[in-house]
């Protein structure tokens, strides 16, 4: 009778809107409106906090806020990509971090040919990975956790055989000067002294991945998908073609975060990249997007990604340990997920 | 039948004298075979001697530098951390044993000995480490065998177990992990199989069983380098510490190293922090970053474990940020640390052989298979490579 009685209120508020919809508060609207970006602000007002309270120094000067975006954004540049994995439904991309050390060490060999000839292997080797992926877990319905881990060792012990556990150095490689030092600018340009080209790079694949999801036919296909396969196939939609493509788009962001990383790190070896899948997934699922597919976003994960370096900065700031800070991130992981695990539940939407 | 039972007689005695012979005979074969062995064994001392590292130095450098072992006082652990001899039992692990069950070395040289090598995991640096030891046992004729458990303490006792199946006449180990090293060294031991560590420090009780340790002074070289660093920076300033991997002796040495020794050389210098961010250049940079602004001009130095990508995430931080004033000091002689030294922006590493450190073990084994007496430690030499001396380590090991 109770709930009769709030159903015929909630219709008789918004006629014709979804009745769960109605349920917020002003925090939850506010939450609900500007998603993750409320979380991101209430980090930057907690730093500001802190430093009006002379518990932390220079939290809000452009150097440090340009100094967190810049360390995140080899993070950014992999997780948007690896977020059309997740938003089809397949979770996550294992095999990211041999991909990046493979095509990083690729480029580096390929150097003494050129420049470009050096990045285009690197590509076609990472779009390799993103083909076989593709087959496998869209065509064959391979599980992509098993089959992309499965993927990521096969590529480390190639890599190892290949080049018998040495690093190599694009300097030592490439015959001409130009080309190792364009290859030493992908990570080190910086436009007017300042902003460096891996947050140029994020910015672009934000835009353009955030317009593929959102405004083109393939989005809404992966949406779809994401949110129910069967659905998806019974209304025609190609679920091979779209998985697939999702699984290169991933194969081809952690391309340039491969070649991003080594050109940092100088040296072409099998352990660049090593720990950016988990730190990749970390990032989509506090930017709000759910594991089970569907739902979430492109700019949703930015925020993920801004979440995790403002988090990074004020707690070195603080001064708190590498250990402690770990177990902070895990725990604010946890807390993460289980607010979003219950808000989708409070919408009947409890699948993720 | 009378006579059959002498003839049979006869031909026992005849027998019993012929086996006797024989194994006599046997016996003067064998001490030749180990005296022709030994005596071969020992010949090539001096081709092992003049074995030269892919940098071009010598491969094998026995006994660095020589420390004066202070006493162990009653309980170190009880004194600060800014005590030197707050350390004394990791930084001088090995100078106190009680040796248990160590086999008698069979003089018997070491040509043809199988020796299984167990790393701690796959890296660049264990590919020159493992190219130096296939160096030295290539002279002596040894067989070789090296296995590495991929950093994973599981597989390494595998390993072991496996290598102790496999019965040879020595194992050479670098313990993945210092306190489960004396559970590794004792199994080892009671196997009856000869022992030698190297490379990282292990807990003090593994040095029991073991023949001894080889490998760098960790503790040794950083406490020369803190000083090196100190007069640089004029004795005074902060100072922060990119720390390695927690768990094993560089984590200690590389950190708590320079700091108690510039508690008591340069008390005028101030720890501001201590992080240990992994191997990874982005997140030393982000840390480095964050230390800039959080402390400022206040920052003057920082110590790194890693002369590679940790050193190139500070030195990208120090660029963004437009500060060349900050002193950078590091562990290991790879390519990109020399490369940082040979621009003059690290100030100085430690020559940290990686060829130089498998070669040593395997060297040892020769000895102790040659009869030598072998000390309880084997140290490489100490040696800071600065802008000076740079170029006579190219072309670099890894």
């Amino acid at each position: 009778m109770e709930g009769t009685e709030v159903l015929e209120k909630k219709q008789q508020n918004s006629p014709g809107d979804d009745i769960r919809t109605t349920n917020y508060n002003i925090l939850g609207k506010i939450f609900h409106g500007a998603g993750i970006y409320a979380v991101a602000a209430l980090f930057l007002v907690a730093g500001i906090i802190l430093q009006a309270l002379g518990v932390i120094n220079n939290f809000l000067t452009a150097q440090n806020m340009l100094n967190i975006v810049d360390a995140v954004s080899m993070l950014g540049i992999v997780a948007v990509g690896m977020a059309f994995v997740t938003y089809s439904g397949h979770y996550a991309d294992m095999s990211v971090p041999t991909t990046m050390a493979l095509t990083g060490i690729i480029a580096v060999q390929m150097l003494q040919y050129g420049f470009f000839p050096a990045i285009a292997a690197a590509v076609a080797a990472g779009l390799l990975i993103g083909l076989i992926n593709a087959v496998a877990i869209g065509k064959f319905k391979a599980n992509p956790i098993i089959w992309t881990l499965a993927v990521n060792y096969v590529t480390l012990g190639v890599i190892r055989l290949v080049w018998v556990n040495k690093q190599i150095y694009p300097d030592m490689i490439a015959k001409s000067q130009w080309a190792s030092d364009v290859f030493d600018n992908i990570y080190r340009f910086r436009f007017f002294n300042k902003i460096g080209l891996p947050v140029v790079y994020m910015i672009i694949l934000v835009i353009l991945l955030n317009f593929i999801m959102k405004k083109t036919k393939f989005g809404q296909q992966l949406k779809i998908t994401g949110a129910a396969r069967k659905a998806s196939e019974f209304s025609g939609v190609n679920v091979e073609r779209v998985i697939g493509l999702s699984f290169v788009i991933c194969a081809l962001t952690a391309t340039l975060g491969g070649l991003t990383v080594t050109s940092l790190s100088r040296v072409g070896a099998y352990y660049n990249g090593a720990g950016y899948d988990f730190k990749a997934v970390t990032a989509i699922v506090i930017g709000g997007m759910t594991l089970a597919g569907g739902r979430g976003s492109i700019i949703g994960v930015l925020g993920g990604v801004l979440i995790i370096g403002l988090m990074n900065n004020i707690m070195t700031l603080l001064g708190v340990g590498t250990f402690s800070q770990d177990m902070i991130r895990g725990i604010i992981f946890i807390v993460v997920v289980g607010i979003n695990a219950k808000s989708l539940r409070t919408l009947g939407r409890d699948d993720a | 039948m009378k006579k059959g039972l002498i003839f049979l007689m006869i031909l026992a005695v005849f027998a019993v004298v012929f086996t006797g012979c024989k194994k006599e005979e046997a016996k003067v074969v064998e001490k030749e075979a180990t005296t022709s062995n030994l005596g071969a064994s020992l010949a090539l001392e001096t081709e092992v001697m003049n074995l030269k590292a892919a940098d071009g130095q010598a491969l094998i450098k026995i006994g660095g530098t020589v420390r004066k072992v202070p006493a162990r006082p009653a309980d170190p652990s009880a004194l600060p951390e800014t005590d030197p001899l707050h350390w004394w039992d990791m930084e001088f692990a090995g100078e106190i044993t009680n040796k248990t069950n160590i086999p008698e070395s069979p003089a018997d040289g070491a040509i043809g000995k199988k020796v299984i090598m167990i790393v701690h995991g796959d890296h660049p640096w264990t590919t020159a480490c493992t190219n130096g030891a296939q160096k030295v046992a290539g002279v002596y004729g040894m067989d070789l065998k090296i296995q590495s458990p991929n950093w994973d303490l599981a597989v390494q006792n595998q390993m072991i177990d496996q290598a102790i199946n496999e019965n040879p006449d020595m194992i050479l180990l670098i313990p993945l992990d210092a306190k489960t090293a004396p559970q590794q060294a004792r199994k080892i031991n009671k196997a009856g199989v000869p022992l030698i560590l190297f490379n990282t420090l292990p807990d003090a009780a593994a040095m029991d069983y073991a023949i001894t340790w080889t490998g760098p002074d960790d503790f040794g070289q950083f406490r020369k380098l803190a000083r090196l660093w100190a007069d640089e920076l004029g004795g005074k300033g902060g100072v922060a510490y990119v720390q390695h991997a927690p768990g094993g002796s560089p984590y200690f040495a590389r950190c708590f190293g320079p700091v108690s020794e510039l508690a008591q050389y340069a008390p005028g210098i101030k720890v501001l922090d201590m992080q240990a961010p992994g191997f990874e250049a982005d997140k030393t940079m982000q840390l480095v970053s964050d230390w800039l602004t959080r402390f400022g001009d206040d920052l003057k130095g920082i110590c790194a474990a890693d002369d590679s990508a940790q050193s190139l995430g500070i030195f990208e931080a120090l660029k963004k940020a437009g500060r060349e004033d900050v002193v950078v000091i590091a562990a290991g002689n790879s390519k990109v640390g020399m490369d940082l030294v040979r621009e003059g922006k690290l100030h100085a590493i430690t020559y940290q052989t990686a060829e130089g450190d498998g070669a040593l073990a395997v060297k040892t084994a020769a000895d102790w298979f040659n009869g030598k007496e072998i000390e309880p430690i084997r140290n490489l030499p100490q040696h800071m490579i600065t802008i000076d001396d740079v170029e006579d380590f190219y072309p670099p090991q890894w």
